[in-house]
């Protein structure tokens, strides 16, 4: 069952212009960012349609009323704006505060039944490393906003697994896995690289069928950045391949990874 | 850093001084909470801000809401802004149609929840029409001139009435993809008779 259609259907580029016009409902507009995330042509093309609509936006300029440059000011200076330090952790990389949280639990190696993440130590820590994963526009950075919040959701869940296993192809996966919420995270470091036109996808595989879960993004010092997979069904493996970049309704090639997940 | 690039929409971007605006350096010392930068920054997109929320939104009141939020989420957030990924006007924009149209859409999800038969409050054609009237920047129109009649639908009701891109093909009753097509097409022209250089 090989079939290359899928993400990098050409249709998906055509969205470009919806999507500078927020005129794509939240699923194309994630389909479409995951497809700009690797596809540097789109993300130029974003970049110059962007610069147009904001013409557009200021070529209807008015003047606000007096009265809400007060109330701006005002709410402002009581507003606390979310720090810096974020900021240039979240551009520093290595440096991160929170990495070395995530790298100590991607390396431990085997099963780890049951094992509940959620000191609050923990927790906190892992939030904060989530929260500062780089991201590059603005609605990518909305994007991100959204899935650092469940993968602290799922982090942080009561009844968290943590699942570790080698990667055939070199490398080790990690997965946390929350049973109440049917969620996964998944991050790998490691990985063999692959030339540009491939990408490594990840899969939901059980009685449900096979589904995609996403592409894994490329790697940042060797990490990838955690990925949610909504969805979990009973007896479901998490499955990683190699495909082509913009990725495949089906998997096309055998797995590098096939874990089963606990039940 | 690349500062505000109006050109000849120097109005948004100018202080009330007239003085031309480095958004891209403001933002910078809002980030570092700097209140007297933040309130330059007010007066170089708050017209801009409001002008594009009060065309999707139309409610005068919800529209200083929304406006309100943008400008907060801009003293919040200063510090995400990049100047490499494109200008601080244009990031200023895109979260400004990106919040009116969140308000216009949670709007249409609450009156789709009433609803008993769906009879649009007003026609939406009309709403963009209304809106390239009030388009005084003689660029920006002449552009606009410039595209085939669905380009200019399918750009402008997307843009200025908040529509998907569903709903756009459903008010012109073309096919899905076609609307995808010349949306894109349409602000690739746009964006060449602009002059937007990328």
């Amino acid at each position: 069952m090989v079939s290359i259609r899928g993400f990098g259907h050409p249709a998906l580029h055509t969205l470009a212009g919806a999507y500078v016009l927020d005129a794509l409902d939240d699923a194309d507009r994630a389909r479409f960012e995951r497809h700009v995330a690797r596809c540097d042509s789109c993300l130029q093309e974003v970049r110059g349609l962007r610069e147009t609509t904001a013409l557009l936006g200021s070529a209807v300029a008015e003047r606000p009323p007096e009265r809400l440059r007060a109330q701006v000011l005002a709410a402002a200076a009581r507003t606390r704006q979310q720090p810096l330090a974020g900021a240039a952790d979240r551009r520093a990389g290595p440096g991160w505060p929170g990495n070395r949280v995530w790298r100590d639990l991607a390396g431990r190696r085997g099963w780890l039944p049951r094992v509940a993440l959620a000191t609050a130590a923990a927790s906190l820590a892992i939030a904060v490393a989530l929260a500062v994963v780089s991201v590059t526009t603005q609605h990518r950075l909305n994007g991100a906003e959204e899935r650092n919040r469940q993968v602290a959701a799922v982090l942080t869940s009561r009844d968290a697994v943590l699942i570790t296993a080698p990667v055939t192809t070199g490398g080790t996966a990690t997965v946390v896995m929350s049973h109440a919420s049917r969620m996964i995270v998944f991050s790998a470091r490691g990985l063999r690289g692959l030339p540009s036109a491939r990408s490594y996808e990840l899969w939901l595989i059980g009685p449900e069928g096979t589904r995609p879960a996403g592409m894994l993004p490329p790697p940042t010092h060797g990490m990838t950045a955690p990925m949610v997979a909504a969805g979990v069904a009973a007896g479901d493996k998490v499955g990683v391949t190699v495909e082509p970049a913009q990725g495949s309704r089906q998997p096309t090639m055998p797995p590098v990874l096939m874990l089963p997940l606990p039940d | 850093m690349k500062g505000v690039r109006m050109g000849e929409w120097s109005e948004p971007g100018e202080t009330r001084a007239g003085r031309p605006l480095d958004l891209g350096a403001l933002l910078a010392r809002v980030a570092r909470g700097d209140e007297a930068a933040f309130e330059t920054v007010y007066d170089g997109v708050a017209p801009s801000v409001f002008g594009l929320v009060r065309r999707v939104v139309r409610d005068p009141a919800q529209s200083e809401e929304v406006t309100q939020d943008v400008l907060l989420e801009l003293w919040r957030t200063a510090y995400r802004f990049e100047t490499a990924k494109g200008s601080a006007m244009t990031w200023v924009m895109t979260l400004a149609h990106r919040r009116a149209v969140d308000r216009v859409r949670s709007a249409q999800a609450a009156a789709a929840r009433e609803a008993r038969a769906a009879t649009p409050e007003a026609d939406p054609q009309d709403a963009a029409e209304a809106a390239l009237d009030r388009i005084d920047k003689e660029r920006v129109r002449r552009c606009l001139g410039a595209l085939t009649e669905l380009q200019r639908e399918a750009v402008t009701l997307a843009y200025y009435s908040g529509y998907t891109y569903q709903q756009v093909a459903g008010l012109l009753g073309v096919a899905l993809g076609t609307v995808k097509t010349r949306m894109r097409d349409g602000l690739i022209r746009l964006r060449d008779c602009m002059g937007v250089e990328w």
